[in-house]
């Protein structure tokens, strides 16, 4: 009785293993070339029963990790894209499969390795690798097989990655942009950064500290660690020292606690977080009034529910929702990717190196609005195509995600001079 | 003088959070030799629990019954997924727990969803003079609320015929047994307690800023604090609680003017600092029980 379900077990593992190995590589036998994750076979629960099936793979950090209030958002807004795709037709005969080939990585780069391993075989591309430590874990491998991938950060080390797909500009940029603003309009005299470690954090803070140079202003960077519990540092620095502008590159309830605390201590300077510092939770929290009353954000495209036929697209793609930016982020990440890939089925060739070439060729992404289409270019230096603008926002209790523009699109000074030859934070 | 007061007073206010908290971990150590890992999703659910009750409820009332809903979870928890392990090592009974802790999390965290959860405390970030220094009102708060619970605690543990029976079965398990006493409503009571206590804790850290999915992570707090007042010690997991408060609140407002070479955030570590020099002097803790081995 008790060999039976061993041997059966057994049985299946090896056939599993059987069929995973025949997935590498599956043919269409359609025109063109075709490659890995690309198949004839409609997609499951296609909405084009005669087109052929491209899968792209889902890495996020679903369940318990850290940043799975942005990514459950993110990724169920991908999914409402990529359906909007074959609800309009498709591209190039196919169908997009983002649902079925979804990992979650706990936000720990072991398991996002493992799970892209998983899934590498089968998939062509990846519509989402979320985290810029996780994705460094298979960033090499992700480089030698031309696996293309948009990511779910804003790491300015993207911009030097062939493979990576990313979108609006980064948080150096950002950073840049806002420490500009805040000396240029509003006459800021020092600045501080406060940040947390790793490349969101630093990068942000690099940029901050470049800005402030150029600028000729006190910079001093504080650097902090997640939890509401240990932010006495951060809150002591900016309550004694009152620098006229804070750069923020925290978590939302952290940057509440240091916006809220400092306030209480007779801070009233300037604030400006970077866009994953904000949450519409926040203008409930008892620092509300604190934050409505210095604080402002920025970001690398316009909050939800803004009036881009991007925006419009994406509220109605996807119902009755919670508004939140990272349906926003989801959305706008998932352009550059339609646009290879339409490409690489106008070039014939999609597979990986096809799909590559697509990229590598784009000069600019149709946004629809949310973006200016000179930030899709993909065919150049850093220096000459990374997309430097961003926008500022302003806490708003009336508006869908908790923030309205106050600054459109804009670069900075600092940001048009910048040489940007390496990640900021290098 | 008064920033210093101000830390003192903060970090009293933070600390008597970690004592609730810690006093979760030692009550069930105390009765069933385990340490819940699961403490942390408690302390989540309470305070996700009372963010959703306190619209229709008003605050009070909506801690009373998310304290109350919390220790029933406890409660459940340790009835399916705890007592049919009873006899097993405890080593075993831990590692459960901490899987109960990442399953109890994922489906809280679905209650969370995208926002940050208000609790709609009525203190806010107001302060008031108290003999001449601000102190946040929701500070003062923590303290007289785990002020009250210590001591109903300790009467409840004192004066009542269950609570002698929970300190028997803390001393001796099966001469407990033999006297009639019920240790399975011992285990029981006691994952309950610290289920409210969790709440009650979850519920003041999330009045800062609110809760969020990783609020959990400050319930690891009280295990410095536990280790540092001495495991089975209630007495100490309250002394260990309010010295890591006061510990990282001071550290953290002078540690950059005094010891920059330290680094950034040496708050952050400074409890486990205090832990590891208490442990060099007192092995068991503060308050804990020096057990003699035989070797």
């Amino acid at each position: 009785m008790t060999r039976r379900p061993v041997k059966l077990l057994a049985g299946l593992a090896i056939l599993g293993l059987v069929s995973a190995g025949c997935g590498v590589g599956r043919d269409d036998g359609g025109d063109g070339q075709t490659g890995a994750g690309v198949t004839s076979e409609p997609c499951p629960k296609a909405v084009n029963q005669d087109n052929g099936c491209i899968y792209l793979g889902t890495i996020s950090d679903l369940t318990s990790g850290p940043f799975a209030a942005l990514a459950v958002p993110i990724t169920d807004a991908q999914k409402a894209f990529w359906k909007r795709v074959n609800q309009q037709g498709g591209i190039g005969g196919y169908d997009i499969d983002v649902t079925r080939y979804v990992r979650d990585n706990k936000y720990n780069p072991e398991t996002h390795n493992q799970v892209y391993q998983e899934i590498k075989g089968d998939v062509l591309g990846l519509a989402q690798t979320l985290g810029s430590p996780t994705t460094a874990a298979i960033i090499n491998d992700l480089e030698s097989n031309k696996v293309v991938a948009a990511p779910a950060s804003w790491t300015s080390a993207w911009a030097f990655q062939d493979v990576i797909l990313e979108s609006g500009t980064n948080y150096c940029f950002e950073a840049m942009n806002s420490v500009d603003y805040g000396v240029e309009q509003r006459k800021a005299k020092s600045v501080m950064a406060v940040h947390y470690a790793g490349d969101y954090g630093e990068d942000a803070a690099a940029g901050a500290r470049i800005a402030a140079n150029k600028q000729g202003v006190r910079f001093e960077a504080v650097e902090t660690e997640e939890g509401q519990d240990n932010q006495a540092g951060a809150i002591e620095a900016v309550a004694s020292k009152k620098p006229d502008l804070l750069i923020l590159t925290t978590g939302p309830t952290d940057a509440a606690v240091i916006v809220g605390q400092a306030a209480a201590r007779g801070y009233r300077g300037m604030v400006i977080g970077t866009s994953p510092t904000w949450n519409p939770g926040l203008l409930a929290s008892p620092a509300a009034e604190a934050l409505k009353a210095m604080y402002l954000q920025s970001g690398p495209w316009a909050p939800f529910g803004s009036d881009t036929p991007g925006h419009r697209a994406m509220r109605k793609a996807l119902g009755k929702v919670e508004p939140n930016d990272g349906y926003t982020s989801g959305w706008v990440w998932s352009y550059p990717l339609k646009a290879a890939l339409e490409k690489a089925t106008q070039n014939g060739n999609l597979t990986r190196e096809g799909l590559l070439e697509a990229v590598q060729s784009l000069r600019e992404v149709d946004y629809e609005g949310m973006l200016p289409k000179e930030a899709g270019n993909f065919s150049g230096s850093p220096n000459q195509t990374t997309f430097r603008q961003s926008l500022i926002s302003k806490p708003d209790e009336s508006a869908p995600s908790g923030v309205t523009l106050q600054e459109d699109f804009f670069v900075g000074s600092t940001a048009k001079g910048h040489n940007f030859d390496k990640p900021c934070f290098e | 003088m008064i920033e210093f007061l101000q830390g003192v007073a903060g970090g009293l206010g933070d600390g008597s959070v970690y004592a609730l908290l810690a006093l979760g971990f030692v009550i069930i150590y105390k009765s069933t030799r385990v340490i819940n890992f699961s403490q942390p999703a408690f302390m989540l659910a309470g305070a996700v629990l009372v963010s959703y009750l306190v619209g229709p409820l008003g605050f009070y009332l909506a801690v009373a019954v998310g304290v109350l809903v919390t220790a029933m979870l406890a409660l459940g928890v340790e009835r399916v997924a705890v007592r049919p392990m009873i006899g097993k090592p405890v080593f075993a009974i831990a590692i459960i727990t901490l899987g109960i802790d990442i399953a109890m999390r994922v489906v809280v965290n679905g209650f969370i969803g995208t926002d940050v959860r208000q609790v709609g405390d009525p203190w806010g970030l107001a302060s008031r003079p108290l003999l001449g220094v601000p102190v946040q009102e929701r500070h003062i708060a923590m303290v007289l609320t785990a002020a009250v619970a210590v001591a109903l605690l300790f009467a409840f543990f004192k004066y009542t015929r269950i609570g002698l029976a929970m300190r028997a079965s803390a001393v001796d398990q099966e001469a407990a047994l033999t006297q009639g006493v019920s240790v399975g409503t011992v285990f029981a009571l006691s994952w309950a307690i610290a289920g409210g206590l969790a709440a009650i804790g979850g519920t003041f850290v999330a009045t800062g800023a609110g809760a969020d999915q990783q609020m959990w992570i400050i319930a690891l707090k009280a295990l410095p604090a536990i280790i540092l007042g001495g495991l089975d010690s209630l007495e100490g997991a309250v002394a260990g609680g309010l010295i890591i408060g006061v510990v990282e609140s001071l550290v953290g407002t002078y540690q950059a003017d005094i010891a920059p070479w330290l680094g950034n955030n040496f708050a952050v570590v400074s409890p486990y600092v205090v832990m590891l020099l208490v442990l060099l002097v007192r092995p068991y803790g503060l308050f804990g029980t020096r057990e003699v081995e035989r070797v």
